[in-house]
């Protein structure tokens, strides 16, 4: 890792924390209000959730920057590994590991051992196609543009569906050119 | 042995019952509970004379000639019941597992999908009050 980067553990460290609790709470009783006002239809609350975690991710991605001093990411394998060791480490406090590359190096997973917004979460049977966390996979799209990536993420295995650990899938879409004339490196 | 747990709401409606002995006809715990109710409501309304902290065990409830029962009221009036059928069981140990069992309840009531004043529906809570239930007293 390139000395400039710092990590994950050191840029949680001095970060405001909450309670872990309220936290978890209030993303489930977020969720539970957009299942009632959806009226239970599931896909739609899966889709809310992804918008609103890209509106977070849009924003998330300067105090990122700010916070740390990331230099750009020479590919988007070391994309991947800021994000999991790093940007999740500071924003969620866990870390992930980045495996199952495909070939061409565009797709990758990144494993969570827990999830802190499912603890004390378990899915009834009509909610059981609900992607509870899809807020997640929106932050990372959301972050990832803001940086001139397009990026498609998903749930592969989820723990409130029995999976024994979570794996979110982030496929590289395209690479948008930078239209500035300056570099970005400081 | 513990023969029975259960937790029952704030409204007196049943939120949880679980029963251990197969031999024995769970319908007869549900009516035991039922009684063991009222005598935890006259418990509680005496009580509330006391100032300074309550202590949420109530102890020994309830003896009948095969069981005694044991009761648990939280601040939020939601009552947690123990059915022995032991003569000799020690109130720590007891202590113990009511601790337990309340915080089990704590989890189970914190997952968002759960609906207050419906019955507890959450696997992973059976698995642990099974688990409880299990400890040789």
């Amino acid at each position: 890792m390139k000395p400039s980067r710092g990590t994950g553990t050191m840029n949680f460290a001095p970060v405001e924390k909450i309670n872990s609790e309220l936290f978890t709470l209030t993303y489930g009783s977020m969720v539970r209000q957009l299942l009632v006002d959806n009226e239970d239809n599931v896909e739609a609350v899966n889709t809310q959730l992804e918008k609103m975690g890209y509106n977070i991710g849009v924003r998330l991605i300067d105090e990122f920057l700010a916070k740390t001093s990331t230099t750009r990411c020479s590919d988007f394998r070391e994309t991947a590994e800021v994000v999991a060791k790093v940007g999740l480490k500071m924003f969620l406090g866990v870390q992930a590991t980045v495996a199952n590359w495909n070939a061409d190096g565009t797709e990758c997973s990144l494993i969570l051992e827990d999830n802190p917004i499912v603890d004390f979460v378990e899915l009834p049977e009509q909610y059981q196609s609900l992607s509870y966390s899809s807020m997640l996979c929106g932050v990372f799209r959301g972050a990832l543009e803001m940086v001139n990536m397009k990026v498609e993420s998903w749930f592969v295995q989820d723990t409130l569906k029995g999976d024994e650990v979570n794996e979110i899938r982030l496929r590289l879409l395209e690479v948008v050119q930078d239209e500035y004339p300056f570099k970005d490196d400081e | 042995m513990i023969v029975s747990m259960a937790v029952v709401g704030p409204a007196n409606s049943p939120l949880f019952i679980h029963t251990i002995s197969p031999e024995e006809d769970p319908l007869n715990f549900h009516y035991i509970i039922h009684c063991a109710l009222d005598v935890l409501d006259e418990r509680l309304n005496t009580k509330s004379k006391t100032p300074g902290g309550n202590d949420p065990n109530l102890g020994l409830i309830y003896p009948t000639e095969d069981y005694r029962v044991y009761g648990y009221v939280t601040n939020t009036k939601v009552k947690f019941f123990i059915i022995v059928d032991e003569i000799e069981t020690k109130m720590s140990d007891i202590r113990e597992i009511f601790r337990r069992f309340h915080l089990a309840y704590v989890d189970a009531v914190s997952n968002p999908f759960h609906l207050q004043g419906h019955a507890l529906a959450s696997k992973s809570f059976e698995a642990r009050v099974r688990s409880l239930a299990a400890i040789r007293l």
